[in-house]
């Protein structure tokens, strides 16, 4: 996953936001009150992120990179691991893992929504090199949907499930993904 | 376009025009109020915030614009979905919308959407020897690959169009239904 470098005054309006994120339950807080929180003028806010679409997509980035990170999988089949801590560690911030889900999908002006595709692509690749294409975008397509906090959101909102079980259900998922190329292993 | 019966939906129907020509984002209640004729206060009233407003104009999106063809059986809920997968190509900012709505924090609608019902009584049909657990994670597995978010992201993050996503959401249904002992119910 790749963050862009920031400077000290966008991690701190980045982190004030999160902050507020948690505490009104809403990503609508205004500008005036981050940089009061930030401890900076409501300009400095709106020289870095002239739009709240900037700064919702930064924030997101943000949160995904420092909040959400993931220990890295070293084979394919680590990452129904990976997706069951993800879970946890989403249903600890859930207003934070709403807010990342929600900017996956906002289309072109949106965050992209499979940040770890490469990553999964590389250790699909090393593992099982000879899958034809269809296929390797499918599995591929699959397991970085459900490495995602829309996931999390799912299984809660539809589902009623709790922590314990969103983390199950999850890794259940990308196991049963795993199992079609199991056998080409 | 069906005839707006009340303000609440004369806004919806509204929003849904100016979604055509704008995203969603760019939608400010000031110029919501010009396109219905009728004050910002009255649409404030209607939806407090601009959460309450994405959750409600995807809900009568998605009543008028993508409703569910109704299945009994897996491979008729394959067929609904592939039918929505397509309707989203054709109105891509409108299934964006029902794909932001349904990862937003809930604000009106808590209830479970009818599909999830839907698939649960699929299941009651399909495998109803299947023990409580391995259903819930089938059927919450089959319920997120036929989501409007599985669209969007293969749409967004793979460049796929409708017929390839209609493919790789089959493989995950395969996928997911191989996990359950008896191999007969899927072809039911």
């Amino acid at each position: 996953m790749t963050v862009p470098e920031l400077s000290g005054t966008q991690t701190a309006i980045l982190a004030a936001y999160a902050e507020l994120i948690e505490e009104v339950g809403s990503d609508d807080v205004s500008y005036r009150v981050i940089a009061r929180r930030a401890g900076i003028a409501e300009r400095t806010v709106f020289r870095n992120y002239p739009t709240r679409v900037d700064l919702l997509l930064a924030t997101a980035a943000w949160i995904e990179a420092t909040l959400f990170t993931r220990e890295e999988s070293h084979s394919i089949f680590d990452i129904p691991l990976a997706i069951r801590d993800a879970m946890q560690r989403y249903d600890e911030r859930p207003e934070l893992a709403h807010v990342v889900a929600e900017t996956a999908m906002r289309g072109v002006s949106g965050a992209a929504p499979s940040p770890g595709r490469a990553h999964l692509e590389r250790l699909l690749d090393a593992e099982v090199p000879a899958l034809d294409p269809a296929r390797r975008t499918a599995v591929i397509a699959a397991l970085s949907h459900l490495d995602s906090a829309g996931t999390w959101v799912t299984f809660r909102r539809e589902f009623g499930m709790d922590r314990r079980d969103i983390a199950d259900a999850a890794a259940w998922a990308a196991e049963a993904v795993l199992d079609s190329i199991r056998a080409r292993t | 376009m069906d005839e707006p019966v009340d303000t609440a939906t004369a806004i919806l129907a509204s929003a849904a025009v100016l979604l055509r020509e704008r995203m969603f984002d760019d939608i400010s209640y000031r110029a919501l109020a010009d396109e219905v004729g009728i004050s910002e206060r009255t649409i404030y009233r209607q939806y407090p915030t601009r959460a309450h407003l994405l959750a409600a104009l995807s809900n009568w999106i998605e009543q008028t614009r993508f409703p569910l063809p109704p299945f009994v059986t897996v491979a008729d809920f394959r067929a609904a979905v592939h039918e929505r997968f397509r309707a989203f190509d054709t109105l891509p900012a409108y299934a964006y919308v029902g794909a932001r709505a349904s990862a937003i924090s809930p604000t009106i609608d808590t209830e479970p959407a009818y599909i999830t019902r839907a698939i649960e009584a699929m299941l009651d049909v399909a495998a109803p020897a299947l023990n409580r657990r391995d259903r819930r994670r089938v059927a919450a597995s089959l319920r997120y690959f036929s989501s409007a978010m599985f669209w969007a992201r293969l749409r967004t993050g793979f460049d796929l169009d409708a017929g390839d996503i209609c493919d790789a959401f089959d493989r995950a249904v395969d996928t997911v239904l191989a996990k359950i002992p008896d191999p007969a119910w899927a072809e039911a």
